[in-house]
């Protein structure tokens, strides 16, 4: 047992001192118990759930609170992450709200992060990094559509350490009243300097028929870790379409764990789930995916792609539960990998536990690599290799990437593909 | 100056030698049919003058306007003129037609040292193109190949063809899969293409396509070697006697 828990780590008293405490309420015993759980230690490499991310390297660094460091200053967004046209701005930096980066709407609220706006989608109990989040909440932002609406959201979260490697661990909730339709787009960057540590905890509540839709983007070029645990709850006929985009750059060495727990809590719910990772250098990128179905007549796809190249490490580990209330469900998943080079490693875990039964389930996975006949096809066309490679790796993603709906969005995401291609350059 | 010199060309596929000394040459303007039985090595042929990997070519010489091929990648011969029109075009899911053929434009053009074509002039060259072969509008934005018919593969070729412009175009197998509604569209596509500056090699099995795509040249292979030459009445002797008289001897 010992193996499956790393008891060294940087977030014990020291850290709870520099962190301070909530002030009572419910959230108080919340964060005592959660602190708890933290002390026995974090995921290590015999844990189930974590044997293919464990946080091993993340334990050895000595991070301190990001409220605690009075040495980071961001007072503006860095210009390269672009304005989307008509969309509402919010902007954290290391995990604290911004209102002086950020815009207002009338039509949903935004609002620094309070406890008590926790929806509760997330069992604690099962997932250490929700209860080191729970255990350290540093703020984070609430974003409610109370009435039927349609508004596009950007959310960008900066990282940023100074002197010292920080830590923060924002909570994000999202939640869409029955009716509205609620998209946010998220940008998850980080400013260079000493690593840092993103722990953060996205609560989705949509309601019947409203829609949500994320559109997630993690550029991580140094060597910072993010982890990034969804917990979201349809209910019936409600929409929740997720896509995440995971790049790790061509000299990075950061981690990356997109974690999403969703629930189908009524008829007709429909969740669609899409990434895509693409990864260079020593990066490491992890999907993780619990889909529960608990109503009947809901359908659940995913679709993740991964391009591998360097000494990346790309992980994928999909669980689809259908309860036996769940007949009629129809469930999908799928995940593909490329590597451009032998250097690169995938773990691949999908799970499918039925106990209804009429339902229709399929999951799959695939590694490959770039097919000859398909460079010739384009050599015997006068495309250089390099080119032919890149045109080859964006077909590749492609079908995850026309999965989402707004274009927008989808213009956007495939311009960071291409970006990342573009950075690989000749070498492709 | 010829268009293409092949001069006692030897390939192998691992051990095994497939051409075993062929010599053919194309002037600027000719049409040339090579015709043989199944495993002849006609498609050796054609994947050796495109440059495919997995060939190794033990002696002879392949000049293309007295360039040597040989010495090129397959991408630099495209460049250099060279068009091989497959037996079976590949499908590439997830890349539309449209976006490789500006692709593939913009490598020629690059190569020239021209700049990229324009947007709105690419969509209009493409759009008459298409036009003219019969292509439906939302072919060139599906994913190349992907679902398309045989036919469709086959007009898709002579579409890239026709806007690659190359100097010495083969056709490999190009008859195979097509009803002859098909072969009609796309022999007529291949025959707007003939030209004073241009060349053709046309593999086939069959006599069929000769008689909508007529070569000034046939040439029957068999074994690894080219056994005998003549006009265009050859092929029509051989759709009649088959090739039994050339591999017995």
């Amino acid at each position: 047992m010992a193996a499956s828990l790393i008891s060294a780590h940087p977030f014990g008293e020291a850290y709870a001192a520099k962190a301070g405490t909530a002030s009572g309420g419910r959230w108080a015993e919340l964060q005592r118990a959660a602190r708890a759980e933290i002390a026995r230690g974090l995921p290590g490499p015999q844990h189930e759930e974590w044997r293919f991310t464990p946080l091993t390297a993340l334990a050895r660094v000595g991070f301190i609170p990001a409220a605690a460091a009075d040495d980071v200053d961001v007072t503006t967004v860095p210009s390269d992450v672009p304005r989307i046209e008509g969309a509402t701005r919010v902007v954290l930096v290391n995990g604290v709200y911004r209102a002086d980066l950020s815009d207002t709407a009338t039509d949903i609220e935004i609002a620094s992060f309070a406890p008590n706006d926790a929806t509760g989608q997330i069992a604690l109990a099962e997932l250490p990094l929700v209860a080191l989040n729970t255990a350290y909440v540093t703020g984070g932002v609430t974003i409610a559509a109370k009435r039927p609406t349609t508004r596009t959201v950007h959310l960008i979260s900066i990282g940023a350490s100074g002197s010292q490697p920080l830590a923060f661990h924002p909570r994000i909730v999202v939640t869409a009243a029955a009716g509205a339709s609620l998209t946010v787009v998220e940008t998850h960057i980080g400013l260079p300097g000493q690593p840092f540590f993103a722990n953060t905890v996205i609560e989705v509540d949509v309601a019947e028929d409203a829609t949500v839709r994320r559109y997630v983007a993690v550029i991580e070029d140094g060597d910072a870790f993010h982890i990034a645990t969804s917990g979201v709850a349809v209910a019936a006929r409600g929409t929740y379409e997720s896509f995440h985009l995971g790049l790790g750059g061509h000299r990075a060495s950061g981690t990356v764990r997109q974690e999403i727990h969703a629930r189908l809590n009524g008829e007709a719910a429909r969740v669609q789930l899409g990434g895509v990772y693409a990864l260079g250098g020593e990066s490491h990128h992890d999907f993780t995916t619990v889909i529960t179905h608990h109503a009947p007549g809901a359908s659940s796809q995913q679709l993740f792609k991964g391009v591998l190249d360097g000494k990346s490490h790309g992980v994928y580990q999909g669980r689809v539960q259908v309860l036996q209330t769940a007949q009629k469900t129809d469930a999908r998943q799928l995940h593909k990998a490329l590597f451009l080079t032998a250097g690169p490693e995938v773990d691949v875990k999908p799970e499918l536990e039925i106990a209804a039964d009429d339902v229709q389930c399929a999951h799959g996975a695939t590694t490959g690599s770039i097919d000859p006949d398909h460079l010739f096809f384009l050599a015997a066309r006068g495309i250089d290799e390099p080119t032919a490679r890149g045109l080859l790796v964006e077909g590749f993603v492609a079908d995850a990437l026309s999965q989402v709906s707004d274009e927008t969005a989808r213009d956007a995401l495939q311009q960071q593909v291409t970006a990342w291609l573009r950075k690989r350059g000749g070498a492709l | 100056m010829s268009l293409l010199e092949i001069k006692n060309l030897h390939a192998k596929v691992g051990d095994k030698e497939i051409l075993k000394g062929i010599s053919l040459t194309i002037n600027a303007g000719e049409v040339h049919a090579i015709m043989g039985p199944n495993g002849t090595g006609k498609s050796t042929l054609s994947n050796v003058i495109a440059g495919r990997d997995g060939y190794d070519v033990t002696s002879g010489e392949v000049l293309l306007d007295g360039q040597n091929l040989l010495e090129m990648a397959a991408d630099a011969r495209a460049r250099a003129g060279v068009f091989l029109a497959f037996q079976y075009p590949v499908e590439i899911p997830g890349v539309s037609t449209s976006a490789f053929l500006k692709t593939a434009i913009n490598a020629k053009r690059r190569g020239e040292g021209k700049p990229d074509i324009d947007a709105v002039d690419f969509l209009k060259l493409v759009k008459a193109k298409t036009k003219a072969l019969g292509i439906a509008d939302d072919m060139i934005r599906r994913p190349l190949n992907v679902g398309f018919s045989g036919g469709e593969k086959k007009r898709a070729e002579v579409l890239q063809m026709t806007l690659l412009e190359p100097r010495l175009a083969v056709l490999d197998e190009t008859d195979s899969g097509l009803d002859i509604d098909a072969l009609k569209v796309v022999s007529e596509g291949v025959n707007s293409l003939r030209g004073p500056d241009r060349g053709f090699l046309v593999i086939t099995h069959y006599q069929r396509l000769l008689n909508y795509i007529v070569p000034d040249y046939v040439h029957v292979m068999t074994g690894g070697r080219i056994v005998a030459s003549g006009g265009k009445e050859l092929a029509e002797q051989l759709e009649a006697e088959g090739y039994a008289k050339y591999q017995a001897a």
